[in-house]
């Protein structure tokens, strides 16, 4: 357990990955997006405005769980780190980052909540579906999307160390055609009606749920992919 | 004569290749090694299998008697780091040590502070940044620092200059008088390293074509250097690996070891004999096992 902890601490040793950088981008992006807000609000615009500029700090996060692999595997196998720790230690390490991206979420929307949209009326947090079932729920769905966007990283990562970039690029393409199969299924079923209905219908509560299973599935995979990966 | 490695028919195979061919040795408690071999003979394969980083095709190992993949207890005694290892993006020496330390139990931070300033190395620039001789120095301080009870050196001089390969096995020798331990040297500039080494194993195309004590293997040998009429008198109807002439002077490299009746042959003589390289010798075993390989294939 010591050495799961220690795998932790090896991730965070460079605290411009997992900290510094998150920060800037979602502090940089927070700043560009009032700046918009106060474009539009001056130009005597009366709308509320609801920015996507959150999502910016979770394509980050994709890219950390490439990175914890790629960078990161071969030197913990010069720690004598068993693949178990590394795992272990490093979804940790994924799970506290997102716990603490999830925290700036909830407090961003809190303010954004209490100042009406940094008094510009625009919303970068405060996103109305996300918070209908309130701040907790909402802080579980980032926390749930920026681990998914992590593990969607590090097991796309895992299939390249094992296999190398055609399979993984194999891999990401015959996705793209289930993808499009099923979209063209959806269109001969006349069903776009009432999948968007379903969609519609999700409450955060639920499509976190279905994160969290989409994500440990991946996580699940990444493992016995890991289990037999060479530096 | 304890055992702390023991390897049992080992064989790595990829697709059409085989890394490692069916090969069986033991490395004992507190001694240094020499994994000798050429480049692609398959000294790093054997290096990463022992430490879990890479897997079997056949065959068996054991570390401290039990297997290593995915045990910590074994690992975590263990320490390898690869000639071409790679470190986490813009990480620096100082984090690359300040990690090794949380995880070799043994870790001696003045060992690594002194080997630092005496290679010069620049602890706050990124390691991505370093030159390979520095690259090299970053693995080598893990390697000494750890201190773990079974240490592997992988081509640990690339790049380095003469004086800081000297400092490395100085350094290394001390601290392993001070604390002794298993020490597995790979290399392929043998003379360099020669004097470390108790023990040799030699590795050619995935086999083992030699492992024994560095002693008896010199013992094997000896170079006959005098008056050239005189020396190839001596070494007639004996096999001679090596000759070198300037001038009257000659050196002859006869293989056999010398009997009592030689060496008072050669005092008489006025020949002086002189211990062979150990180069020499494994070089020319080397072809030797070459020449029956092919020999075997028709």
């Amino acid at each position: 357990m010591n050495r799961t902890l220690n795998v932790v601490r090896m991730q965070l040793v460079n605290r411009a990955t997992y900290i510094w950088v998150p920060l800037i981008i979602l502090g940089g992006t927070l700043v560009i997006s009032l700046a918009i807000f106060g474009l539009i609000a001056s130009s005597g615009a009366d709308a509320e405005m609801f920015g996507g500029g959150a999502q910016a700090p979770l394509w980050y996060f994709g890219v950390v769980g490439v990175q914890a692999l790629t960078l990161t595997f071969p030197f913990s196998q010069a720690m004598s780190v068993t693949r178990r720790e590394f795992y272990l230690g490093t979804l940790l390490t994924a799970a506290l980052t997102s716990f603490v991206l999830a925290v700036l979420f909830i407090v961003g929307g809190l303010i954004e909540r209490a100042t009406s949209g940094w008094g510009l009326g625009g919303y970068m947090f405060y996103l109305p579906w996300v918070w209908s079932q309130g701040p907790v729920v909402a802080g579980l769905f980032f926390f749930g999307l920026a681990m998914l966007f992590f593990v969607v990283g590090f097991c796309a990562a895992t299939v390249y160390k094992r296999w190398g970039n055609l399979v993984l690029t194999i891999v990401l393409v015959s996705l793209g055609f289930v993808m499009i199969g099923a979209m063209w299924l959806v269109g001969q079923l006349r069903a776009w009606d009432d999948l968007f209905a379903f969609f519609g219908s999700l409450t955060p509560i639920a499509l976190t749920g279905v994160m969290v299973l989409v994500g440990a599935m991946l996580a699940a995979l990444s493992y016995r992919m890991l289990r037999r990966a060479i530096a | 004569m304890t055992a702390v490695i023991e390897v049992k028919n080992l064989t790595k195979r990829y697709r059409d290749t085989i890394a490692v061919d069916d090969v069986s040795f033991a490395i004992e408690r507190d001694a240094i090694y020499g994994l000798l071999g050429r480049n692609g003979a398959g000294k790093t394969t054997v290096m990463s299998i022992l430490t879990a980083q890479n897997f079997p095709t056949s065959g068996e190992v054991r570390v401290f008697g039990e297997a290593p993949y995915e045990n910590a207890t074994v690992l975590s005694r263990m320490c390898f780091v690869r000639e071409s290892q790679k470190y986490p993006d813009d990480a620096t020496p100082t984090h690359a040590f300040h990690i090794a330390r949380l995880f070799y139990p043994n870790w001696n931070q003045a060992v690594a502070d002194q080997l630092i300033r005496e290679f010069r190395l620049p602890v706050k620039t990124r390691i991505k940044k370093l030159s390979r001789g520095q690259l090299s120095a970053v693995g080598v301080i893990i390697g000494i620092a750890a201190r773990a009870e079974v240490t592997f050196f992988d081509e640990p001089y690339l790049g380095l200059d003469a004086v800081a390969r000297q400092i490395f096995y100085d350094r290394l020798l001390e601290d392993y008088a001070e604390h002794p331990r298993t020490i597995i040297l790979s290399s392929h500039l043998i003379d360099e390293v020669a004097n470390l080494l108790e023990k040799v194993i030699v590795i050619d195309g995935g086999r083992i074509i030699m492992d024994e004590d560095t002693e008896s293997i010199r013992g094997r040998a000896s170079t006959i250097v005098g008056d050239t009429a005189v020396v190839e008198e001596f070494v007639a109807g004996r096999e001679v690996i090596h000759r070198e002439s300037l001038g009257r002077i000659t050196s002859a490299t006869v293989i056999g070891a010398l009997s009592a009746e030689d060496r008072s042959e050669l005092a008489l003589a006025g020949l002086d004999v002189l211990p062979v390289s150990l180069q020499q010798l494994i070089v020319r075993q080397t072809q030797n096992a070459a020449h029956t390989d092919e020999g075997a294939l028709r």
